[in-house]
């Protein structure tokens, strides 16, 4: 009924009009005060007034109501005495205050940090559906957490349900729970009011302070990642020094009183003891928790069951990322089979980490579904895996393996698998190794068995053979995976005959009286055990002549004929038994002109090819012979059928560079014929030494060389020629060879024509060194050199001419020269010595002029600045007055000469042109203020080095002469008389009187050696004229002491000229 | 925790060996040695001289696992400064902090009889450890310590027995709570179990120190046998 919202519109409507409508009638009394109406429950209005006056003691209130239409509502106060009714009419605005909310029950989840509160919604007080919301205030510590509860009022008491989780641990603080409500009805106009404060409730109950220090939350397991936050509490007077999460400090957080906190943000994954977490108090305590952070376990990998035996089925897994929880936190595995409803709980062993768990198999199942579920304290994760157990069948390693045999051909092999496989059956494989290493399979499919021993053989085997046997197995109708290899067992089949007759040959001695058979041993698959002896006998027509037993290792026999031929037979035996026979007869043919071949080297072999004989019927063997030292040699063969025409013949005992010499014997109807030698290499290497050579004839162009055959055995190939070279070159100059120097002279000659043995090198160079190397080459290569050094004979007839001829040549000259200037001689008096000398012509003074033209010190003769003066000889016997002249003035400075010269000279009748000296220098020099002045200045050095040959205070005249420049005619005579030891005479005075070059007579001295003035000139100063350059300190022309036979001088000269001249020549 | 029990199978093989090649010699040279008037004497000699010895290697053996324990354990255990009080809760351990002056004027068998006590609870706290231990290699290496242990509890009991002094009966129910074994008092939680380990091994190197101090002592009051059987005891 109340559910009709027109019914209750309608009903709150006559509500409201029934309280409107409470008034109260005044009869002359004072007005209840404070009048006040609420209702709880919109049903029941509960008024309150004040009757505090004296003077309504006594009253009866008695409160009307008036329905609909009445206007007040009368309160009728009877008096105790005379029963007086007064009437109020009061109008007030009535509220609506629920009931306060009674806290059923106030609980905590501390490992969750949360609180359930639940209280009674007392909705029966209602008489239809309304909307309520309530208010939960909460405070830890010093937080208050107010929160907004809506719910719906049923018209029904019912249990109304809250939590809350807080982000610390709730033991850090006490939490206090209070409520109240509020209804919110949309057609109730009056004041709608919050109930009372429900009663507060503690969580923990006790609100006391601690007892001890404690750090929570306690040995939590939390995720990597999340944030934590640690708490202490601590009895009162004392504080928190600080507080630790692993050794990193963090900022404390006050809880309240006894509590503080610290908060760690995304924490990592802890140590396996865990992460501590502690609380340094003052005075001295610490508390602490452990907290351990990790990972929920991940879902485990690659999950695989399978059965080993049929008893139980084994589950491996890999667990995925590690959890880092350890101990009791650790990841738990729980095994869990479906379809029979069991599980396993599975151990893991931690020091190994190995992940497996088994389960029981059931006689009558067949196929099982699995569910592997990992947890821990942070989770849990699983995975799944249906198997038919039949196909999951994984045997164990086979046991016990044995193997055994009794015959030469055929194993018996026995092993032991542990399990039940009566519903199976089994495939096995069986390994064959042979000696060689060669494996070989053989399966075998057999019926299971409980704990049995299985069996099977194996054959075709060889004989005398030792093999090696291994066993695995699987399940056969449904393959999943091998058993392991059991271990390898060893065995040797039993000995057999050998399968055939050994290759025989026979060698026939040169005179024909015995033969010798030779026989290759069997190779170990043919001979089938151990050949312990061959049997040779000789057959004559059927008949047996001789039987030999021949016991290993050798591998010939000789057998005396007797003239006859017989046919040879050799059997092989070993304990098993005999070979089948092998034949050949001793007949030798006659052969004529055999010739020899060569065989090409292939390498690794040598190719031999023959001409085919229609003949040969039961085909060709080639035979050879290999030596090794000095033990005769090992005779080998092979054999070819008739057709063959070639052959390449590999041996591992050919050595390249070695040569081997084979027979080709053809086999005819009527005995073996020798068709053809053939002589050759494996492989052909360059000549192990260089050929002996010598010089055997050397003349001054040409050297005869001559050399010598290698030996075979070192030529180690077919020797195909020499090579000479040549070239010039001095013995211990160059080690190296010739192509490496890479001469440019260098000559080669390649001699082909291997009968020759010397060779002449013309068109060399007389009394030169020539270095000779010659070498032998194959097709491997050319073979070392050998060097030889040849020196040419000289050419002394060259030699002899080269000097003998400008020998001749100067002689001839000499000679004709000598008799020019006798024949002549007048006119060379007159040229060159003329009694009077024209000086313009004399040929003798441009000689001079030349000679010495570049030479600064010869100024005299310097013709360039020539002013010609005129000097006129008055009279020619004034000389002598002249001289007296000259003697008198002598003393005079030289610097006035010439002008006393040009003075005297006035009065001349002969005017001669000459160019007067340049000497500047020494006419600049003031004379009287220095008189050596100028030659110092000139010749400090020269008069230094010869100070103790020249004193120029005892002969200064002299000096003054010799340094001036132009001198009178008839003053040098007295000077040079003077100067010379012997007294000249009258004719030299005379001649020497005549006409002086106006130069200085020192000056003369550097004159070319047949100069006569320096010839005749003994003069003791001749150190101070001689040539000097004049930026040079060292004379030109020693002084005196050194040049006292100038004529060796002269010859020394031109001998060195001779031979400079030589080569001109 | 019962030891006794298992006493008379804690010789090593090595040990066994010693022990026979040692009373051999001890008999060889009886005739040469008239000090010795009684094989009591000698044996208490050279059982006093082992046990100092055992003692000795236990405390070296003990510096190793100790640091790798407390590394385990983590910080603060780990940090070299760390010194905590000891609580009353601590006394899970055989406390070793008797007064010098005190242990001094104890008879020599009123020490023994405390260490041994000491090391027969000390050792099965340690095996209550070992089964906690995460690390694997941990636990085998306090394993190896458990039972270099149990040989010096053993070495103690024969000293006694060789001295003539009875074993300590168990303590009854007035002995403190370490007495009582390890899991005796109310559940711990995990920081307080390490700081117990800690103090466990602080209490093992005190006890190891004194013990070897008191048998070097006991060695000196006891004449020593003769010198070639002492070669004889270090070659063990």
């Amino acid at each position: 009924m109340w559910d009709n919202p027109s019914l209750r519109c309608l009903l709150a409507i006559a509500f409201l009009h029934l309280l409107s409508l409470i008034y109260s009638q005044e009869t002359g009394k004072s007005t209840p005060g404070n009048w006040k109406c609420i209702t709880h429950d919109l049903n029941r209005m509960i008024c309150s007034w004040d009757a505090t006056s004296s003077a309504n003691r006594g009253l009866t209130y008695k409160i009307c109501q008036f329905r609909a239409a009445a206007i007040k509502t009368p309160v009728s106060a009877v008096a105790g005495n005379d029963f007086e009714c007064m009437l109020f009419f009061l109008v007030s605005f009535q509220a609506l205050i629920p009931l306060t909310p009674q806290i059923l029950n106030l609980s905590a989840d501390f490992s969750t940090y949360t609180l359930y509160l639940t209280w009674n919604d007392s909705g029966s007080v209602f008489q239809h559906e309304l909307d309520a919301s309530c208010t939960i205030l909460s405070r830890s510590g010093f937080n208050v957490f107010p929160i907004n509860y809506d719910s719906k009022l049923t018209g029904k008491d019912s249990i109304l349900f809250w939590n809350w989780t807080s982000d610390i641990p709730l033991e850090c603080t006490s939490y206090y729970v209070k409520i109240r409500c509020y209804i919110n009805e949309l057609y109730f106009t009056g004041r709608k009011e919050w109930s009372e404060w429900s009663p507060v409730r503690t969580v923990p109950e006790k609100d006391t302070k601690p007892n001890s220090v404690m750090v929570f939350p306690q040995d939590k397991v939390v995720l990597v990642g999340s944030n934590v936050t640690f708490c202490c509490l601590y009895n009162e007077g004392k504080s928190v020094k600080f507080m630790k999460y692993g050794s990193e400090s963090y900022p404390l957080l006050r809880l309240s009183k006894w509590s503080s906190a610290i908060k760690v943000q995304n924490v990592s994954a802890s140590v396996p003891s865990g992460t501590n977490v502690w609380c340094s108090l003052v005075p001295d305590d610490v508390e602490g928790t452990v907290l351990f952070v990790g990972y929920a376990p991940d879902t485990p990998q690659n999950l695989n069951c399978e059965t080993r035996t049929f008893i139980t089925i084994t589950c491996s897994w890999n667990p995925g990322r590690p959890t880092a929880l350890y101990s009791k936190r650790r990841t738990k595995y729980i095994l869990f089979e479906r379809i029979s409803r069991e599980n396993v709980t599975c151990k893991v062993e931690e020091l190994n980490k190995k992940h497996a768990c088994d389960f029981p198999v059931h006689a009558n199942q067949k196929i099982y579904n699995f569910t592997l579920s990992a947890s821990n304290p942070l989770g849990q994760a699983e995975s799944s895996l249906l198997i038919d157990v039949n196909q999951r069948v994984h045997l164990e390693t086979p046991d016990k393996f044995t193997v055994s045999t009794n015959s030469s051909t055929h194993a018996h092999l026995s092993w032991y698998i542990p399990g039940n496989f009566i519903k199976i059956r089994l495939l096995c494989q069986i390994e064959i190794s042979n000696s060689n290493s060669e494996r070989q399979l053989q399966n075998v499919s057999m019926a299971g068995a409980e704990n049995s021993n299985y069996r099977a053989w194996v054959d075709a085997l060889h004989p005398y053979g030792t093999y090696t046997f291994r066993v695995r197995c699987s399940a056969s109708e449904y393959f999943w995976k091998w058993s392991k290899w059991s271990e390898g067992k060893k065995l040797t089949t039993l000995e057999a005959p050998p399968a055939r007759g050994p290759d025989i040959w026979r060698q026939r001695s040169p005179v024909g009286e015995t033969v010798t058979v030779f026989w290759k041993p069997l190779l170990l698959s043919e001979a089938n055990g151990i050949i312990l002896s061959h049997e040779v006998v000789c057959y004559l027509r059927e008949r047996m002549l001789k039987a030999h037993e021949v016991p290993v290792p050798l591998n010939s026999t000789e057998i005396k004929l007797g003239g006859n031929d017989c046919l040879i037979s050799v059997i092989a035996k070993n304990r098993a038994g005999s070979s089948p026979p092998s034949r050949i007869t001793s007949v030798d043919l006659p052969s004529d002109n055999v010739k020899t071949e060569l065989a090409i080297a292939t390498g690794n072999g040598i190719y031999i090819s023959w001409h085919s004989d229609p003949n040969v019927t039961c085909g060709y063997t080639l035979k050879w012979c290999i030596s090794s030292g000095s033990e005769p040699c090992n005779v080998d063969w092979e054999m070819f059928p008739s057709n063959a025409i070639d052959a390449v013949i590999k041996s591992a005992l050919f050595q390249p560079g070695v040569r081997y010499n084979f027979s080709l014997y053809g086999c005819k109807h009527n005995g073996y014929q020798l068709l053809q030698n053939i002589t050759g290499y494996m492989k052909e290497l360059p000549p192990k030494v260089a050929p002996n050579f010598t010089v055997e004839e050397t003349s001054s162009d040409s050297i005869l060389v001559k050399w010598e055959d290698i030996p075979v055995e070192d030529c180690q190939g077919f020797l195909k020629g020499y090579i000479l070279y040549f070239a010039k070159g001095e013995k211990g100059s160059s080690k190296t060879s010739f192509m490496e120097e890479g001469s440019p002279e260098l000559t080669v000659k390649n001699i082909t024509d291997l009968t020759k043995k010397s060779l002449r090198i013309l068109g060399l160079q007389g009394k030169t060194s020539y270095r000779l190397d010659l070498r032998a080459y194959t097709v491997g290569g050319i073979g070392p050199s050998k060097d030889l050094y040849v020196v040419t004979k000289e050419n002394s007839v060259g030699l002899i001419i080269a000097i003998l001829i400008p020998v001749a040549v100067a002689v001839v000259l000499g000679v004709v020269t000598s008799i020019l200037c006798y024949q002549k001689r007048e006119w060379i008096k007159e040229t060159f010595y003329p009694d009077i000398p024209n000086p313009e012509n004399s040929k003798a003074l441009q000689f001079q002029k030349n000679i010495c033209e570049g030479n600064t010190a010869l100024k005299t003769l310097e013709m360039n600045p020539c002013t010609p003066n005129s000097v006129e000889v008055v009279e020619t016997r004034s000389t002598v007055l002249k001289i007296e002249d000259t003697e008198i003035i002598s003393p005079v400075a030289d610097s006035e000469l010439p002008e006393d010269g040009s003075e005297t000279g006035t009065g001349s009748h002969v005017v001669v042109s000459y160019c007067p000296p340049i000497i500047e220098e020494e006419i600049s020099s003031p004379p009287i203020d220095e008189p050596v002045g100028s030659s110092q200045v000139i010749y400090i050095d020269i008069q230094s080095m010869y100070q103790p040959q020249v004193n120029p205070e005892e002969e200064p005249e002299i000096n003054f002469v010799t340094t001036a420049g132009y001198k009178p005619q008839m003053q040098l005579p007295i000077n040079a008389m003077k100067m010379e030891s012997h007294s000249p005479t009258e004719e030299d005075l005379d001649k020497i009187a005549g006409y002086r070059p106006q130069a200085n007579t020192n000056v003369w001295k550097l004159n070319s050696p047949d100069s006569p003035v320096s010839i005749q000139s003994n003069n003791e100063n001749g150190s101070f004229g001689s040539p000097c350059s004049i930026n040079s300190r060292q004379f030109l022309i020693p002084p005196k002491d050194y040049e006292d036979s100038p004529t060796p001088n002269n010859t020394g000269w031109s001998f060195t000229h001779f031979f400079q001249n030589k080569p001109n020549d | 925790c019962d030891l006794r029990r298992k006493l008379v199978i804690v010789f090593p093989a090595g040990d066994s060996w010693g022990i026979f090649a040692f009373l051999c010699a001890a008999l060889w040279n009886l005739p040469a040695i008239p000090a010795l008037n009684s094989t009591d004497e000698v044996g208490a000699g050279q059982s006093i001289q082992k046990t100092y010895d055992l003692t000795r290697y236990l405390e070296h053996q003990l510096r190793t696992l100790a640091s790798t324990y407390l590394n385990y354990l983590g910080p603060p255990f780990n940090e070299p400064d760390f010194n905590p009080p000891r609580m009353t809760r601590a006394e899970m351990v055989p406390s070793a902090t008797v007064d010098f002056e005190l242990w001094r004027s104890l008879n020599d068998n009123a020490r023994l009889a405390a260490n041994y006590r000491a090391y027969t609870h000390l050792l099965c706290y340690l095996r209550s450890m070992d089964g906690q231990v995460a690390k694997a290699e941990l636990r085998k290496n306090l394993g190896h310590f458990c039972t270099s242990l149990q040989g010096l509890v053993v070495s103690i009991a024969s000293v006694m027995s060789s001295l003539g002094y009875p074993l300590p009966s168990p303590l009854g129910s007035a002995s403190p709570t370490w007495a009582q074994g390890p899991g005796a008092t109310s559940p711990h939680n995990d920081f307080l179990k390490k700081m117990d380990d800690f103090w466990l091994l602080k209490e093992l190197q005190t006890w190891l120190w004194r013990s070897a101090k008191d048998f070097n002592r006991l060695k000196k009051k006891v004449p020593p046998a003769a010198l070639m059987l002492r070669l004889e005891m270090r070659g063990f």
